[in-house]
């Protein structure tokens, strides 16, 4: 035991003196530099959002950087972003927002990508007082935890699709539809779904199939089998990306017809692209599309964004890219308003926001919440191959008519 | 206890002192210290069934995640009506006092640690007849039913995920928290230790150790296996809960597949920690898990994306290179340092028997 117990001493006293001489080695929080912090899905089943999202932060940062940073107190700073992979896990987000306040000594901090990994992070920056502005957590369960360091710059996940249900009952002569849907069991989703139930009951619409979907979603075959046999009015279906691409496959594959298909996560599925004409006249939510006439200096109109971001990145930017880009606008204005670094003074600047960018008008509720921007709908058009979202409600922005009801597939070519 | 040699007590004393003071050394490590109390308490309670007993169990999960509902659900439900704080659209909040916070969070562990036992018991009573491989593949698969149940139950939250209550806020000092969750796994760490290390002298170990390497001969000596299986189980199953429980607490957020029923990370990691430090013995497990986290908390950043493929190429090593565990390597390389005495007279009849 005698060697053992020393050896063991040995490594103890390794580790000891590694992490007391890493303890030192603080990342700076200020100097030339405005270090935000920001735990992100790199892998795991959200990891293509939070590239989405990773993306829209990185162009964002460039962008003010290079139009002369963030002013305070005379000076300019620059901005710049530490990010973590969080693998798509709210108990490893939760440890590196921990990590990034404690040991990174980050002050500010970007959220993640989702509903469920924001509900993990938020309790952590409340603990440390950091104020975070995040762009991809909806669920409305954020909203009423009374969290005082919270702002979203996006539209609460029950406004989604609540729309889409008006639209239908509109389109049935104001008349109760029959609805069926199915929902990822995830905070997002399970929101979304709330959202529905809160529209059947206000336009007396009937829920005849309320399904559950599995994460990690790739197939829906049996739900789609059910809505085959008692031919809903409309289809409700959310499911992050993954959820929107199964959805049109197994739709086109079964030959499923509903009169209305209503989706979010479209764009960020790249859906049109992937599909094609399958997924035409599909209904889908969003936060932000590039034809809206928002404005702001730094980017422009929505539709230059979009040109800037395909050209940085090579594809369209879906909307979860625009809003995050949006969150540092929304930290910049918060800083200069501010016009200093303690934290308290920022998060009481961010309570007054009231701006526009070129992703939408932001003023923060009591929650936290965006309640400037509505949500809005857009439509599957394609001509011939080649296939676009068209924004079809509400009416303020509708480029083109809402399309329905949805052909029978026997009738599509 | 009274056998503990000086030099034991020595290295004993030393490891707590260090346990005391560690939360003041380094922290701004206290979560990850905590992480690592925890993961050191997983790793010996798999090295119960996997290592001592022989039973390669993937449900230890079950009861790491019951425990975490557990308490959360006992913390809220005491005070305030449990459905409509995990109901998602529910606009009231409700905010514990510190004084029902700590008793909340103390009847919910103690809740948490009972009835992972009691269900090990059940569960264990139904699936212990089972071997090798096949009692591997039944408990995989109750981890991974446990998740998907889990997220139908509206009451904890369903899909939503449940927040666990917040921190009381009239506490302002903002370390208070990591403080207290890291002394509640040390002291669990602690209680584990001691109790691992009494099984391990007594005759309960060599009763496993039999059903481990020959269950029929155990049985036909007169042991009734199936009850000390059980036992075992449940044994662990009450650490398993503790420790979920003071995790529900720590990361504030439970979702039933991610955090809670976490088959695929926790539980794969419970596991792969046993195997790295050495199954079947008392510090393997502890080494192990050490180790473990301070290859994945050092490394993991520093390879961003790649992360799961290292992991990959470690467990390859470790299978490859120590199928015995770094204890099980250092046992062989230098025996008499493991008080395996080899007799000399013993070796040389045998020599001249050949």
């Amino acid at each position: 035991m005698n060697k053992i117990a020393k050896l063991f001493v040995t490594f103890i006293s390794a580790i000891t003196l590694a992490l007391v001489s890493f303890t030192s080695s603080f990342a700076k929080v200020e100097g030339e530099y405005i270090v935000l912090g920001s735990a992100i899905s790199l892998t795991g089943k959200y990891s293509s959002n939070g590239v989405h999202t990773q993306n829209g932060y990185n162009m964002a940062v460039d962008r003010i950087n290079k139009m002369g940073g963030v002013e305070v107190q005379g000076k300019k700073y620059k901005f710049e972003i530490i990010y973590y992979d969080d693998e798509s896990n709210p108990k490893r987000a939760a440890q590196l927002a921990e990590r990034l306040i404690k040991q990174d000594g980050v002050h500010y901090m970007l959220g993640p990508y989702s509903s469920g990994l924001t509900k993990a992070i938020a309790p952590v920056t409340e603990k440390y007082k950091i104020p975070m502005v995040e762009a991809n957590g909806a669920s409305r369960s954020l909203f009423t935890k009374g969290y005082k360091y919270l702002f979203a710059v996006l539209s609460p996940a029950n406004q989604y699709l609540e729309v889409a249900i008006d639209l239908a009952v509109e389109k049935n002569g104001g008349k109760g539809v029959k609805i069926a849907q199915a929902f990822e069991q995830d905070a997002f989703s399970q929101d979304v779904r709330l959202g529905i139930l809160d529209a059947a009951k206000r336009t007396g619409s009937e829920i005849i199939i309320d399904d559950k979907l599995p994460k990690e979603l790739n197939d829906m075959a049996a739900t789609l089998a059910k809505v085959k046999a008692v031919k809903p009015d409309v289809l409700v279906v959310s499911g992050h990306t993954k959820g929107a691409l199964t959805a049109i496959r197994q739709i086109s594959e079964m030959k499923v017809d509903v009169p209305m298909l209503a989706m979010t996560h479209c764009d960020a599925a790249k859906l049109s692209k992937q599909h094609g004409k399958k997924s035409e006249f599909a209904l889908c939510a969003s936060q932000w599309h590039k034809n809206l006439s928002y404005k702001d200096k730094f980017f422009g109109s929505g539709k230059k964004y979009a040109k800037d971001f395909q050209k940085e990145f090579g594809y369209d930017p879906p909307y979860q890219s625009a809003e995050s880009s949006a969150a540092l606008l929304v930290f910049k204005d918060a800083f200069e308003r501010a016009n200093s670094f303690d934290r308290d003074a920022v998060r009481d600047a961010l309570v007054d926001t009231e701006m526009q960018t070129f992703y939408g008008n932001i003023k923060f509720g009591p929650g936290g919440q965006n309640v400037a921007k509505p949500m809005i709908l857009f439509q599957v058009r394609c001509k011939g191959d080649d296939c676009e979202n068209r924004v079809v409600a509400p009416t303020k922005w509708a480029s083109d008519k809402f399309y329905h009801p949805i052909p029978k597939w026997s009738e599509r070519s | 206890m009274g056998n503990i040699k000086q030099k034991d007590l020595i290295l004993y004393s030393g490891l707590i002192i260090l346990g005391l003071a560690a939360p003041y050394l380094f922290s701004a490590f206290k979560v990850q210290l905590t992480y690592l109390c925890v993961l050191i308490v997983l790793a010996m309670t798999w090295n119960l069934q996997g290592g001592e007993m022989g039973y390669n169990t993937f449900g230890n999960i079950l009861f790491y995640g019951l425990g975490m509902y557990l308490t959360a659900s006992v913390q809220v439900g005491m005070f305030f009506p449990l459905a409509e704080w995990t109901e998602s659209g529910g606009e009231k909040t409700f905010v514990h006092t510190t004084a029902q916070y700590f008793q909340g969070i103390g009847v919910g562990l103690l809740v948490s640690a009972i009835v992972p036992a009691v269900i090990a018991g059940a569960i264990g009573y139904a699936i212990l007849g089972l071997r090798g491989h096949y009692f591997a593949i039944c408990t995989l698969g109750l981890g991974i039913a446990a998740g998907e149940i889990a997220g139908g139950i509206e009451i904890i939250g369903a899909g939503q995920g449940f927040t666990t209550p917040p921190f009381p806020a009239e506490i302002v000092d903002t370390e208070a928290r990591g403080k207290f969750f890291y002394f509640l796994s040390f002291a669990l760490l602690i209680g584990t230790f001691v109790f691992v290390k009494y099984i391990y002298g007594s005759r309960f170990r060599l009763i496993l150790n039999a059903i481990r390497d020959n269950e029929d001969k155990a049985e036909a000596m007169g042991i009734q296996t199936m009850k000390y299986k059980i036992v075992g189980w449940m044994c662990s199953a009450f650490f398993c809960g503790l420790a979920g429980g003071i995790m529900g607490g720590l990361i504030g957020y439970i979702d039933s597949t991610d955090v809670a029923f976490d088959g695929r990370e926790m539980g794969v990691f419970m596991v792969l920690m046993a195997i790295l430090g050495g199954k079947g013995t008392l510090w393997g497990p502890v080494i192990g898990a050490t180790l473990f986290h301070f290859f994945k908390e050092g490394l993991w950043t520093l390879i961003l994306g790649w992360q799961y493929v290292a992991l990959g190429v470690l467990i390859v090593v470790i299978v490859v290179y120590f199928p015995e565990g770094l204890m099980g390597w250092l046992r062989e390389k230098y025996p008499e340092r493991f008080g395996e005495v080899i007799d000399e007279k013993d070796r040389k009849a045998q020599v001249e028997l050949k």
